[in-house]
């Protein structure tokens, strides 16, 4: 058979109304895949049946049209129903953990912010603490400087009260190169230990010290170099155990020198005994 | 309620399958027409045929996703759906009911309201009229009354193979008719 055979076999109006067997209907479906021309033969007796049914329909009551639609609505309303626990569930989950999420977030926001908080806080005590423990370390620095001054100040204080102690003031000499100069010696006429206090000398330059010179017999003997760093305290210079007469602060060169320069000359005072 | 709008084949079936109210108004509007008028030519009753057209339009919304379009045009699966929903009903225990209680009403004369319906006038069936008797016959017990070709053969006591070659041959005359 043919395909216009087949066509023309009366399988296509068979088919089309429902009358055709399994077998039949399943050919039927292969030969219209494999022939366009059994489709086009299909689609037109199909336009066909529609056309004339369609001319030779019967209204149906109007009544039913508002039933039928009515009942759709039940469907429609139900239908949801039957579907949503389906969709909802995934649905759901998302929402509890889109929830879950924001939540996570605002902790962790406010996380943050505490840890900053508490970050500048802790910034703050720490300075707070440097601050502190640097003025107690000053504090206690000015203390010792205090304690050691009173202590130097409390054995010049000492010395000075020693009835043995003889004080020897030291003003200026005429040719001193600066007239407002004075120096005390203190010298212990047992101990023969000789003290020094400048009350006024200027400050010399870097690579001089002053000298202290004890007079014995006309003669200078070196009693030692001293600083100006002290300040008025009491400085211990070289013993002296011969019997001096006088003593005189000259301005040397740095380290002293084995004689005097009379030239440079500032203070001098007599031994009074 | 009629509506304006007007489909190709294939808008209307996305629509539908799109749940659109619109396209379903449109399609109860252009088809119920021929699909009750089938009901009818098969159950010959219209309180019955009333309660199968909703069936059948209930049946296209819900079965909609099952249509398809390569295995004929949605009249055409929407005419099947109908027949198939018109004999189940013929051949249902309340069919059989009410035909009985017709012939109860009929013989105490107590029959309020007419709705059977003399069908031959209307549609194929009045298309098959113009049949020779013989293929009329087999195309009403095949298609009208949804009996295979062995029950057709045993009913009219003629060979399988003749039934067959008259029932293609009576539907090609038919659908000369149609044209």
């Amino acid at each position: 058979m043919n395909v216009q055979e087949y066509i023309s076999s009366g399988i296509i109006e068979s088919y089309v109304l429902g009358l055709a067997t399994r077998e039949e209907r399943i050919e039927f479906e292969r030969m219209c895949a494999a022939h366009s021309e059994v489709k086009v033969a299909r689609d037109n007796f199909e336009h066909t049946l529609e056309k004339r049914l369609e001319e030779q329909g019967i209204t149906p009551p109007k009544h039913l049209k508002s039933k039928i639609f009515a009942e759709l609505e039940v469907e429609n309303d139900h239908r949801p129903e039957k579907i949503l626990p389906l969709n909802q569930r995934p649905e759901m989950r998302a929402g509890w953990l889109r929830y879950m999420a924001a939540a996570s977030v605002i902790l962790l926001i406010g996380s943050t912010i505490l840890n900053f908080y508490f970050f500048t806080q802790y910034k703050k005590y720490v300075n707070r603490s440097d601050e502190l423990i640097a003025k107690q370390a000053r504090t206690e620095a000015a203390a010792q400087t205090m304690q050691k001054k009173l202590g130097d100040y409390q054995s010049a204080m000492d010395l000075i009260k020693n009835p043995a102690m003889e004080v020897v003031r030291m003003p200026s000499v005429p040719s001193s190169p600066h007239p407002a100069s004075m120096t005390t010696v203190f010298w212990n006429t047992n101990t023969k230990d000789v003290y020094l206090m400048v009350n006024n000398l200027p400050q010399p330059e870097v690579n001089k010290q002053y000298q202290l010179w004890a007079i014995v017999d006309g003669k200078p003997v070196d009693a030692g170099v001293f600083d100006m760093g002290e300040g008025t305290s009491l400085m211990k210079m070289k013993n002296i155990p011969l019997a001096a007469q006088a003593f005189a602060i000259t301005l040397e060169k740095k380290g002293g020198s084995p004689t005097p320069s009379m030239d440079a000359m500032y203070v001098m005072g007599r031994v009074s005994i | 309620m009629s509506t304006p709008e007007t489909y190709t084949e294939q808008e209307l079936i996305s629509a539908l399958r799109e749940r659109n109210n619109q396209a379903f108004t449109y399609l109860y509007d252009n088809y119920s027409g021929a699909l009750y008028s089938i009901i009818l030519q098969i159950v010959h009753n219209t309180d019955l045929a009333d309660d199968i057209l909703q069936e059948v339009f209930l049946n296209i919304w819900r079965k909609i996703e099952t249509y398809d379009p390569s295995r004929g045009r949605l009249f055409t699966w929407m005419l099947n759906i109908a027949r198939n929903a018109s004999i189940d009903t013929l051949r249902s225990g309340s069919f059989q009911n009410s035909q009985k209680n017709q012939v109860i009403q009929e013989n105490v004369h107590f029959k309020s309201q007419v709705t059977e319906i003399n069908a031959d006038n209307i549609g194929l069936k009045k298309i098959l009229t113009k049949l020779k008797p013989e293929h009329r016959t087999l195309i009403d017990l095949a298609y009208f009354k949804g009996f295979t070709h062995e029950e057709i053969a045993q009913i009219e006591d003629i060979p399988l193979g003749t039934v067959k070659t008259r029932i293609r041959n009576a539907l090609l005359q038919l659908r000369e008719y149609l044209k």
